[in-house]
């Protein structure tokens, strides 16, 4: 679903992300750690077409960039840090926005379905400004989830997400491996992202120091590991 | 690595040559137009020796105008290409360009010093459009020191293809506005030019655009120079 | 379309940016009006000027806010991470961009031209409006791409006038002397399609810019 060969993303003079290749298969689920600074973020925004590598090849569900681009990105979704919604608009009408935008076809079915399933129903004609923090990236799951992406690119996603919010992410991500999605979690907790991982991409100064799978050890295993290459 | 490894091949700054023979050529056109203009070509019976500006004036305005339209298309091939070349051949181009229109804005006021009696006439359309067209490019510099690298870049080439777009839209909002308040301002003029002046207004013409490529050669130079130096800094620094 | 739904709703619940727009226009016009002197003097010759200008400084007070949510509330990635064609998005905003001036002219045109139309009233109000929506066209396609230039650059509030005023020049004069060429008494309607005309070639001419850079704007 990703294939990368030699991606360079450079802020002036500062490479942040430096001669990355990643290749990832469906149903693939990798944790991509790093010390801070070490272009997690920079090369997740590269992969999710929000910056365009320098030089390096790039293609997405066998689409090259750029052309393909279009393509590429109805298959993505997108979590970050930021929940990408209008605090002014209520949840119904974000998330009917980014229905047309995607062009889901049964949208409003489908947007009661997970505003019932991240347990917004309720608040769903209230505007977003009067949601707390995690209620916010609930619904930023449930725009992530809409239009049933295929590749799923999340930015340090347990750290916003409430309890109620991270199971349903777990449970989303386990059940990837079943239907063929793939998805690169970018994180700093290694251990708690290992139980929904089955593989670990360390960055150290934009480079690839280690990637290896990491499905059936122990958490704190992957944590030691990480810790080995990671300094 | 040798020492004298870094003084041949890769490291000779490419464009010296382009850059010198523009050079010359443009200081001889300049020259001859100098001398043909003030020496050789008949002076005008109504306005006297003050109308051998209109030789320089119009040419420089001319030039300008190929220096904007030179980085309208470097910005259209930059966005194509992301090459840094094109942003340098697009930044060099308004510069220049952008001197070139404060010469035309001031040997425009002094001829009109010199034929109406005031510095500034507004009704005057070249004069007005020239002043909004080194405010479009001035603009463009205020936009490039604001933001940095590909942004800069992308901004600047996006810019530089929209303000080549304002150009003619200022030129003919001032004509079209001159047109309704005095009808006769402007004949399609010089077409009744006799024939040594249009001939040295040529010439004139000749070497100012002569002399734009001969600035944005050395430009370029100075900027391909700045980049090996860089480059062989950052070299001995790792070494 | 939804992208333009989306900035309607947006400013039917906040009101932000039109009512400012209205206040600031009518402010605007007040202070040129003491500014020019006192009130027996006859304005008619300056009205088209007084009004264009006025309008240029709102659209740029207006095309200014054109991506604030976006901006403050940081959502800009999660457009851009759709699949919808950066030239979609940018003449969604111009579409927002169009009616939000047309409102403001709702408001502003008849205004002035209670205090300054000589003749016919509705006549003279519905030329200029004609004039006006082309003018809108011009405002919005420009004011689109410079409002993006100027988004992530610092001193951004700067810098978007410093862009987008020298461009509305023509705007100005040739808006100004469509409104002139109506608003003293016996109409000058060649005058009136010449600065009409103008205005569409600006519109023409800014569309094939827009064509050719707004997929350029925010490709990061």
């Amino acid at each position: 679903m990703i294939t990368a060969r030699g991606l360079v993303h450079a802020y002036g003079e500062r490479r942040a992300v430096d001669g990355v290749d990643l290749d990832l298969a469906p149903g693939e689920r990798v944790a991509l750690a790093g010390p801070n600074g070490a272009g997690k973020s920079t090369l997740l925004r590269v992969v999710a077409t929000l910056l365009r590598p320098q030089s390096g090849t790039l293609a997405l569900m066998g689409e090259q960039l750029p052309g393909g681009t279009r393509a590429a990105r109805q298959a993505i979704g997108y979590l970050a840090h930021d929940p990408l919604v209008y605090l002014d608009l209520t949840a119904r009408q974000n998330l009917e926005l980014y229905g047309d935008l995607y062009g889901v076809d049964d949208r409003d079915a489908r947007i009661d379905d997970l505003l019932d399933r991240v347990g917004l129903l309720g608040r769903a004609e209230d505007t977003v400004r009067t949601f707390s923090r995690g209620m916010a990236q609930r619904l930023a799951l449930a725009r992530m989830l809409l239009h049933r992406p295929r590749l799923l690119l999340l930015d340090e996603p347990h750290a916003s997400l409430d309890a109620r919010g991270a199971a349903l992410l777990d449970e989303e991500l386990l059940a990837a491996t079943s239907d063929g999605r793939a998805a690169v979690i970018v994180t700093h907790e290694v251990e708690r992202v290992a139980r929904v991982a089955d593989r670990l991409v360390v960055l150290r100064a934009g480079r690839v120091v280690l990637d290896e799978p990491t499905a059936g050890l122990d958490p704190m295993a992957v944590r030691r590991r990480y810790e080995e290459v990671a300094g | 690595m040798t020492p004298s490894s870094t003084t041949d091949g890769p490291d000779r700054i490419p464009g010296q040559r382009a850059a010198v023979i523009w050079g010359v050529i443009a200081t001889i056109l300049v020259v001859v137009s100098t001398i043909g203009v003030f020496l050789v070509a008949p002076e005008d019976a109504d306005q006297g020796i003050i109308q051998r500006i209109f030789y320089f004036h119009v040419a420089i305005a001319i030039a300008s105008l190929v220096a904007f339209a030179v980085a309208c298309v470097a910005g259209i091939i930059y966005l194509r290409t992301r090459s840094v070349r094109w942003d340098d051949v697009g930044e060099a181009s308004i510069r220049i360009g952008l001197l070139f229109s404060v010469l035309v804005v001031i040997t425009g006021s002094i001829w009109a010093k010199a034929s109406w009696g005031t510095w500034w006439v507004w009704s005057d359309p070249r004069l007005v459009t020239y002043l909004i067209v080194v405010l479009i490019y001035a603009a463009y510099f205020v936009l490039r020191s604001s933001a940095e690298d590909d942004r800069k870049m992308r901004y600047s080439a996006i810019y530089a293809i929209a303000g080549f777009a304002s150009v003619p839209l200022s030129f003919y909002s001032v004509r079209v506005a001159e047109s309704f308040v005095h009808p006769v301002v402007f004949t399609s003029g010089g077409a009744n030019m006799p024939g040594t002046m249009l001939w040295w207004f040529v010439v004139s013409q000749v070497a100012m655009i002569a002399l734009f490529i001969a600035l944005l050669e050395v430009d370029l130079l100075g900027r391909r120079s700045e980049r090996a130096l860089r480059r062989l800094a950052m070299r001995l620094e790792s070494a | 379309m939804a992208l333009v739904r989306k900035d309607l709703r947006l400013e039917l619940r906040t009101r932000e940016t039109i009512v400012a727009m209205v206040l600031f226009a009518i402010v605007m016009l007040a202070i040129l009006q003491f500014g020019f002197g006192t009130r027996d003097d006859d304005l008619t010759r300056f009205v088209g000027g007084l009004m264009w200008v006025t309008l240029a400084f709102t659209a740029v007070l207006g095309v200014g806010r054109s991506y604030v949510a976006e901006r403050e509330q940081r959502v800009l990635d999660g457009l851009l991470v759709a699949p919808v064609p950066r030239t979609v998005m940018l003449t969604a905003k111009a579409i927002a961009i169009f009616l939000y001036m047309t409102v403001v002219e709702i408001v502003v045109i008849p205004l002035v031209g209670i205090f300054f139309v000589k003749g016919p009233y509705w006549d003279a109000i519905g030329w200029i409006a004609i004039a006006a929506v082309l003018a809108n066209i011009c405002i919005a396609l420009s004011g689109t791409l410079f409002s993006g230039l100027a988004l992530f650059t610092r001193a951004r509030d700067l810098i978007l006038p410093v862009l987008f005023l020298p461009a509305l020049v023509p705007v100005v004069i040739a808006g100004a002397g469509a409104t002139h060429a109506v608003a003293g008494g016996p109409h000058d309607m060649s005058e009136w399609r010449g600065y009409c005309l103008f205005l569409l070639a600006y519109a023409i001419l800014f569309a094939l810019v827009s064509v050719a850079t707004y997929d350029a704007v925010f490709d990061d």
